[in-house]
This record gives C-alpha cells, sequence and structure tokens, in this order.
C-alpha cells in the first residue's frame, strides 16, 4: 500500500534527523574537550545523508523513483584546531597554548535548528499521510 | 467497472483522483525527507496531466490473457504515473525547496479530501436511492 511507503519515507527522514541530531549533541558537549582515546582534542563531526532505496514490492516495480533518507556517514571536520593561549592548563605545549576542539557554538547551534525544522517538516508529511488515511478509511462506512 | 451502474463516470473519475493524491503524496513526502541529501533532485506528478491522462486512455497495468477467457482489470488496474524531475533553483546544498513541498502537501491533502468526500457524498445518493426505490 502506498500510505505506508509514504509513513515509512517519512520515518527514515525523521529518523536521520534524530541521528544528526545526535551528532550535534556529541560536538556541543565536547565543545572543550582537550583529551580523546585517540590523543589530542576533540574534532567535530558531521553526517552525510544520501537517499535509500525503500523496500522494493510488487508494485513498486512502477515508481522505483521514490526514495528515503539515510546517513551515509559520520565524517570529521578537517578544519584545524583552534590554538588558545592558557599556560596554566595541563595541555599546554612549550608556549602556553592549548589546542581546543573546532567545535564552533554559533555553527553548531544553525545545524541544530535545521535538524529541528527538517524534523518538523516529516512530522507535518506523516500527518498529512495520516489525514488521508482516515479520511479513506470513511469511504463505504 | 461495469458501465450500468449508475455513477459509473463519476465513480471511476474519482478513483483515479485520489490514486493518483496518493501516489503524489508519496513523491511529496519523499521530497521532503530528503531536505538535508546533498545533490538531490525533487521529483514531483502532475496531477492534473495524469488525471486527463487516465480518463482517456488505458495507462494502466493490466493482466496478460493468453485465452479470450480471461478475465480482465477493465481499466481498474493500478495507474502508472511517470513522475518528472521538478526545475528549481539550486540552494547551495540540493534543488528542494521546502516551503513549495509544504504548500504541496497540504493542497494534495485537500484534493485527496475533497475527492474522497465528493465519492462519500455520491455513495450515500445511491443509498438514498435504493432506500427510497425499495419502498
Amino acid at each position: 500500500m502506498n500510505f505506508l511507503k509514504s509513513l515509512e519515507t517519512s520515518a527514515s527522514g525523521l529518523y536521520a534527523e534524530r541521528k544528526r541530531m545526535d551528532i550535534i549533541a556529541s560536538n556541543l558537549s565536547n565543545i572543550e574537550t582537550t583529551r580523546t582515546e585517540e590523543g589530542g582534542p576533540y574534532r567535530r563531526k558531521m553526517v552525510v545523508m544520501s537517499t535509500k532505496e525503500m523496500d522494493q514490492g510488487f508494485d513498486d516495480v512502477f515508481n522505483n523513483s521514490l526514495k528515503g533518507v539515510q546517513i551515509e556517514d559520520v565524517v570529521e571536520d578537517k578544519t584545524p584546531f583552534k590554538k588558545v593561549y592558557n599556560p596554566g592548563h595541563p595541555d599546554a605545549d612549550k608556549n602556553g597554548y592549548v589546542l581546543k576542539p573546532n567545535v564552533d557554538l554559533v555553527v553548531e547551534t544553525t545545524n541544530m535548528l535545521m535538524a529541528r525544522r527538517a524534523f518538523e517538516a516529516n512530522i507535518a508529511a506523516i500527518k498529512a499521510t495520516r489525514e488521508m488515511v482516515m479520511k479513506a478509511l470513511e469511504i463505504g462506512r | 467497472m461495469p458501465d450500468k451502474l449508475s455513477f459509473a463516470k463519476t465513480f471511476h473519475a474519482l478513483e483515479k483522483a485520489i490514486s493518483i493524491a496518493q501516489q503524489r503524496n508519496s513523491y511529496i513526502t519523499s521530497n521532503i525527507s530528503n531536505i538535508d541529501t546533498p545533490g538531490y533532485k525533487p521529483k514531483d506528478i502532475d496531477f492534473k496531466s495524469e488525471l486527463a491522462s487516465a480518463l482517456e486512455t488505458n495507462r494502466t497495468v493490466d493482466l496478460e490473457k493468453t485465452d479470450p477467457r480471461h478475465i480482465s482489470l477493465e481499466n481498474n488496474g493500478r495507474q502508472i504515473v511517470e513522475p518528472y524531475e521538478e526545475e528549481r533553483e539550486w540552494n547551495g546544498y540540493n534543488w528542494v525547496n521546502i516551503d513549495k513541498e509544504m504548500t504541496k502537501l497540504s493542497e494534495n491533502n485537500l484534493i485527496y479530501r475533497s475527492a474522497v468526500e465528493v465519492l462519500l457524498r455520491k455513495i450515500s445518493l445511491l443509498k438514498e436511492v435504493i432506500k427510497e426505490g425499495g419502498q
């Protein structure tokens, strides 16, 4: 049934946006982290989204151009770390500079807003689909 | 669809409209879910021309007949729609325009619900005729 496909597509959107929010939260919480397992300060992470083939059923042969979304990869931001002068810090180098994560508060907040709006757009799509299904159920009553 | 049944034409047209609106809904939801996919091109179907061609021709899936006694779906098979890629402005990331998509979503929702509503009223008219005629 086509409506289930619509819902599935929107659900994939919700899932991807939520995962994106997780990554943003991780970036924000590690905005001051100077020690990581890999050594050095925390590197900002980003999600890469790609289209996702929805499960192909018999009747999808005719409309296989319907695509959902998925998180293809989580990549690290390669921009250089910020250098802050703080000689008292235990991770400071011999000149007194500390390498801080390349996380920018403004960038993260903007991305957070965008993820939230995209999430809401998917919710609106689910609501619209739901309304249509409810209306269709009235046929034959 | 049997021709002798009253309202057959209306029922047929409404059925096609509902089917096309339903499929358009899945294209719009697909576009909305790909709002953050780099390089994604939104797809849509033209409701008006799809409906017009659905009422004109038999562009549906039918059962293969190898014997004249085999049954046919008689234009009640699944409607094949042809999605097209929309011409949109590049927003620096992909071609999805979220405002347009949301507008289309609610517009299509309204079309669908009105079609179902008209169908419901047609059915209740038919019921009325059966009830009154039987008295």
